[in-house]
């Protein structure tokens, strides 16, 4: 299961599967209602806007430490390149060419040019490292996790942070494997480009470094080049130590003055974020210890089962060719570099994702997005797997009689009838996820109703108001008022922007203003469901909506309006 | 070696497996159209006053929207707990079972599509005398404040209000309205009131900065006990930060008991013997509530006599 010398007609294959997903997002998007980061999101992009209209009209105007500040304070809290992508896209592709049906989508369309990125480096990292059907393979399987197509629909950082991590990841697995300029040169921009993206990139260096080591050891242990080693380790680590702090810096002019200060402060908000509410197995977890299970559990909950069990084959039989080849490397039967210890390193970037949420003084409050990370690299095993069950499949083909059947040994058929059966469910599973992401679970789990029974988190973000813009354009009466509960401003606002809800329809901020009342469901939140029971004289909702039959929305309507 | 094609039938398999579980659980009945189906049932099956319960609870508000308040009053859904009911109703999907009936006996039992619908009885239910909560009006209850003593007088006119998450509950439209702003107030309303935030149904009774508030039921008959339950918003008490809560009765002018409820506890329970008042056909029954600490204090209690 070696790698294959990509050459165009791949980079045809990666900007299809890039198209193919830029296409799906934005096809989909429309039905997605908008998630409380978004609204704040889209809050940070249009005062970034402003400061690139200003930079575009009087660029010594805009380069004024009062307008930088007044404009890159706001959510300073977190980098500014994707909130910048975010706003250029609505002041070119929308305000500009008017590209989309859709506002909203113009913020969203950065993230989900992104998730095309992503999924095409897999292909394109799958392909080099473990053969083009493992890349393929993994690519369609990382698209077909629910949760992160859910996320690559959002005006947020965490498909974003997937892409770049894996970027800077690739680059510099090409800086180790190949050495030379090029590739810690790009190592050290992407890994700029990460840390200007999440804070997930702060786990890059770690990773980079402990990889660099163990090369080293490697090499000691098996009579390897351990200069050349050093060699390619120290551009790499040396380009991403000057470039990725210089990239960020050139990135986000909120740190252009008092830098080490407003960084600081960027550090201690995620060093001491603040605990949020997140139902596990009926209890709702808000301050430390939380529970260790809670992603190994997620993960296995939102993840196709058939991916994750790919993803173990794939480690299996990559465990299985490692100890084969090391026990080769120490009896001097090879000599050849493998060229990066890929596998060591696609399960250390795994390792690295999740080890933050295991430990139980982390905060839960993001399900499975924050080791969204690891799903690539997931995936890239998984392709691995099913690539040697290709294999299997060809070899188990040949040994048939039938001469028309031993034919499909040699073709693209065992690929794509094995594709076909492993891909089927992650397919079917994630287009029925649609537009309640975040309520998915997977059969293993009994899917939505099963997870619902377990006492797991059914929603959170409050952005299936979405889902439930055709009851309230139908039901509220004319500059009706609407109680929008977990919904975030921006993101009510943005739904009539979009032109999906009326605008005379008002928000507001309590229920016992309202006429209507929105209930996101989550645990923790049941008591606002009881204060609308009081404040409009029923425990009758009006219109519930969920995901196969399991309630995630539901509306309340005061008595007699 | 046969493992390889052994592992290549095992993962085919699980494809087709997984392929086969998605169409079974997003398919699982019922679904949201099947709740209607219920209507009828129930209305043919339910008795005055008889619990129904839904179970897993989860489908509750699909049950609520198709049967309506009539068939769930907010008496019942937001109960203390089912002690006082002789019978329930369990609308049951995928064969779960409600923990809460648990020591009910099955008497009866109807399949409607996906669900079924048992009748339960209650072995051993209490006679309720007379509920605190229910009884809450100016025909038998006065509220009044010690420090500085003042009265809190009724009105049905007050502004609802509502506390939003981590915030008071709503403050119904009828209510005893005590001096020093809205928190200070007697009238019924629904907490989530512990750690699985069920709602409970109860008269909210936030302690005075000085001195207690006392809520005084007048011709009350009277069971061998006043047995009832304390709590606040548990998103409030979990931080248990709070100051204890004390809940005194009397009876007569007599105390018969008294509670404290602290924050962590959670929808406690109290039951107070009525001793000599035991049986009486009309007493007076006061309950007063204070704090030393009266911040976040957002207590609310219920009670009956049985």
């Amino acid at each position: 299961m070696s790698g294959a010398k990509l050459t165009w007609k791949d980079d045809l294959v990666a900007a299809l599967l890039a198209g193919l997903v830029m296409v799906l997002l934005v096809a989909t998007v429309g039905d997605l209602g908008y998630a409380r980061d978004e609204g704040f999101y889209f809050h940070a992009a249009d005062s970034y806007r402003r400061w690139f209209e200003l930079l575009f009209a009087n660029p010594r105007a805009a380069f004024e430490p009062k307008a930088i500040d007044s404009a890159w304070r706001v959510n300073s809290e977190h980098p500014g390149l994707i909130k910048s992508l975010f706003a250029l896209s609505n002041l070119l592709l929308q305000k500009k060419w008017h590209l989309f049906a859709m506002e909203g989508t113009s913020y969203r369309f950065p993230a989900i040019f992104l998730a095309g990125a992503g999924v095409a480096l897999v292909y394109r990292w799958g392909a080099e490292a473990r053969g083009r059907i493992a890349g393929l393979f993994a690519a369609i399987a990382l698209f077909c996790m629910p949760r992160f197509f859910y996320n690559a629909h959002l005006a947020c950082f965490d498909v974003p942070i997937v892409t770049m991590f894996l970027l800077a990841t690739y680059c510099f697995w090409k800086a180790m494997r190949e050495g030379g300029r090029r590739w810690p040169i790009a190592a050290g921009l992407a890994f700029g480009l990460a840390l200007d993206t999440k804070h997930n990139a702060w786990f890059l260096p770690i990773l980079a470094v402990t990889f660099a080591l163990l090369c080293l050891v490697r090499d000691r242990l098996t009579g390897g080049d351990t200069k050349e080693t050093l060699r390619r380790a120290m551009a790499a680590l040396g380009a991403m130590a000057v470039l990725g702090p210089l990239v960020m810096y050139a990135l986000w002019p909120w740190i252009w003055r008092d830098t080490f200060a407003r960084l600081g402060a960027y550090a201690s908000f995620h060093l001491n974020h603040e605990y949020y509410n997140m139902e596990f197995f009926g209890r709702t977890y808000w301050t430390p210890p939380m529970p260790r299970l809670y992603a190994p559990v997620m993960t296995a909950a939102t993840v196709p089962t058939v991916t994750l069990a790919l993803f173990a084959l794939g480690l299996g039989v990559r465990a299985r060719a490692r100890i084969q080849a090391f026990l080769r490397a120490r009896a001097g039967k090879i000599t050849r570099r493998d060229g990066g210890e890929t596998d060591l390193f696609w399960l250390m970037a795994i390792g690295i994702s999740y080890g933050a949420w295991v430990l139980p003084k982390t905060p839960i409050f993001g399900g499975t997005k924050h080791w969204m990370q690891a799903y690539p690299f997931i995936a890239l095993f998984a392709g691995a797997g099913a690539s040697w069950l290709v294999s299997v499949a060809r070899v188990e083909l040949r040994k048939l009689s039938a001469a028309t059947i031993r034919r499909f040994a040699r073709g693209p058929a065992a690929a794509m009838g094995l594709f076909a059966a492993l891909l089927a469910a992650p397919i079917a599973e994630t287009a029925a996820s649609h537009p309640w992401g975040l309520s998915n679970y997977v059969p293993l789990v009994g899917g939505a109703k099963g997870a619902a029974t377990l006492g797991l988190n059914r929603s959170f973000w409050g952005y299936t108001t979405g889902a439930v813009v055709d009851y309230l354009n139908r039901e509220v009466p004319k500059s009706g008022t609407v109680y929008i509960h977990d919904t975030a401003w921006p993101s009510w606002e943005m739904l009539q922007k979009d032109g999906r809800l009326r605008k005379d329809i008002r928000g507001v901020g309590a229920v016992h203003e309202a006429d209507f009342a929105l209930y996101h469901h989550e645990q923790h939140m049941q008591g606002q469901e009881y204060q609308a029971w009081v404040a409009y004289g029923t425990v009758q909702p009006a219109h519930v909506a969920g995901l196969h039959g399991t309630p995630v929305i539901w509306i309340y309507r005061r008595k007699g309006r | 070696m046969k493992w390889p094609r052994v592992a290549l039938g095992a993962f085919v398999a699980l494809g087709i497996a997984e392929l086969a579980g998605f169409f079974v659980t997003s398919r699982r009945k019922p679904d949201f159209s099947d709740w209607a189906a219920l209507v009828a049932p129930v209305a043919e099956e339910r008795k005055q006053g008889e619990l129904v319960v839904v179970a897993p609870s989860w489908g509750e508000p699909l049950a609520r929207q198709a049967l309506g308040d009539e068939v769930f009053p907010l008496r019942d859904v937001a109960r203390p707990d089912v002690s006082r009911y002789r019978a329930a109703l369990e609308i049951s999907a995928f064969g779960e079972r409600s923990p809460e009936l648990s020591g009910f006996r099955e008497t009866g039992r109807r399949e409607v599509g996906p669900f079924v619908i048992r009748r339960l009885e209650n072995p051993s239910p209490a006679e309720v005398v007379f509920d605190f909560v229910d009884g809450l009006g100016p025909a038998q209850a006065s509220v009044r404040t010690t420090n500085p003593e003042a009265e809190c007088p009724w009105t049905t006119n007050a502004r609802v209000i509502a506390g939003g998450l981590g915030g008071h509950p709503t403050f119904p439209a009828a209510r005893f309205e005590c001096p020093g702003g809205p928190f200070f107030n007697i009238g019924p309303t629904v907490i989530a009131a512990d750690e699985a935030f069920r709602p409970r149904r109860c008269l909210f009774a936030h302690p005075p900065a000085r001195g207690e508030v006392v809520t005084r039921f007048a011709g009350v008959p009277l069971g061998s006990v006043i047995r009832g339950h304390g709590g606040m918003y548990w998103i409030i008490e979990r931080e248990r930060k709070g100051a204890p809560v004390a809940l005194a009765v009397r009876v007569d002018g007599e105390e018969i008991g008294r509670w404290e409820h602290r924050d962590g506890d959670g929808w406690a329970a109290f039951e107070m013997p009525l001793g000599v008042h035991a049986g009486k056909k009309s007493a007076t029954v006061e309950f007063f509530v204070s704090s030393k600490n009266h911040a976040h204090r957002h207590f609310c209690f219920e009670a009956d006599t049985r």
